[in-house]
């Protein structure tokens, strides 16, 4: 008989996971560190960075795992061209769906957008510009 | 350093990669004695008589004591980093400082799948910009406020969830009134492009932020014009 087995999962690996998830996202230009965060990179960045060089960058997101639950929060930034709203559900869906495949938590994911930048490609923004024409009704 | 150049071979550098307990010899100076221990000799001040006259142990020696004058200047030395790299750090916690959000900051988003929000300042960013793509317009500011929050302060500093129950607006937890002001070139009709301004405002709003704008106030605080 199989002795039950306790798996537990650290906070670092879940924001890890949801950092790089989120990343992939199409619209996500970049996660936005915390102070903690940048100060940690910038030590890295002088000191040589001696904390495993090939570890995922949880650069932008934290995590606490508790109860078979993870609560994550992600910084992120975007650009004109990406629908706030639905850029930040399609990263909560890709982040929380990834997170139960990699470690089988529920996970709830806050998405903060910190910025949207506004120099978009040009191509971009010519298909951008159409869908502006103001919707009828609209008040 | 100038090791290599009178210990023949190079042993004395291996001596000091090997670093501690003498417990492998390597070839000796050509005198016969162990590189190794002149090098602690000169060092401890403790060199015997042949030491003292070998030409090949005075030069270990020598050596020895000249890299330990070097070590020794610089271990005094309080090492100082580079204007460029407090420059970067300074200029990294400011960044960090400024961008900081604070919750009153944020508005809530309308997302299905979990609490989110947006920056305030970049919702504000991207409405101006869209008056500034406007022919004849020029935007100045841009206010935006949660709906049902009337005296200022928004009610959104939780999950989305526990903002539709708390926030003052009740049934529009998402809605924003955004108040913006505006120069125009001389000339143009301030009617019809006010009216403009506010369903650009309003498309950009949903569509470019997904934030549903329910009212905008436009205030047309100056005139230019083109030469």
């Amino acid at each position: 008989m199989t002795p039950p087995v306790r798996l537990t999962v650290g906070d670092a690996v879940v924001a890890r996971i949801a950092a790089a998830t989120a990343r992939e996202v199409p619209g996500v230009v970049a996660l936005r560190p915390d102070l903690a965060q940048t100060l940690l990179g910038l030590a890295g960045s002088l000191l040589g960075d001696r904390s495993a060089g090939d570890a995922l960058s949880a650069a932008g997101a934290s995590a606490a795992v508790q109860d078979g639950r993870a609560e994550i929060a992600l910084t992120l930034v975007t650009t004109l061209g990406h629908n706030a709203r639905d850029l930040s559900a399609a990263v909560q869906r890709a982040v929380a769906a990834r997170v139960r495949a990699e470690t089988g938590l529920d996970a709830v994911v806050r998405v903060t957008v910190a910025d949207v930048l506004l120099d978009v490609p040009q191509a971009e923004r010519e298909s951008k510009q159409s869908p502006q024409v103001p919707p009828p009704g609209s008040r | 350093m100038e090791v290599g150049r009178t210990v023949p071979g190079g042993p004395a550098g291996e001596t000091l990669g090997a670093a501690g307990p003498a417990d492998e010899r390597i070839e000796p100076l050509a005198c016969g004695r162990d590189a190794a221990d002149v090098w602690d000799h000169a060092v401890e001040g403790t060199l015997d008589a042949h030491e003292r006259d070998c030409p090949h142990c005075r030069a270990a020696a020598a050596d020895a004591l000249g890299l330990d004058g070097v070590v020794h200047r610089m271990a005094a030395e309080r090492p100082v980093p580079p204007p460029s790299v407090l420059d970067g750090v300074m200029q990294a916690v400011i960044d960090t400082v400024t961008a900081e959000l604070r919750p009153q900051d944020l508005l809530a988003l309308d997302s299905p799948a979990g609490p989110a929000r947006l920056s305030r300042a970049a919702a504000a960013r991207v409405l101006r910009h869209v008056v500034d793509g406007m022919d004849g317009m020029r935007a100045r500011s841009c206010r935006i406020e949660p709906v049902g929050s009337g005296s200022g302060r928004t009610g959104t500093n939780g999950a989305a969830g526990d903002g539709a129950a708390t926030n003052g607006g009740g049934a529009d937890p998402f809605g924003v009134t955004v108040a913006i002001t505006v120069t125009a070139r001389f000339g143009v009709d301030l009617a019809s492009v006010t009216a403009r301004v506010r369903q650009m405002v309003v498309a950009a709003g949903e569509q470019a932020l997904g934030v549903p704008v329910r009212s905008v106030d436009i205030a047309v605080v100056d005139l230019w014009d083109e030469p």
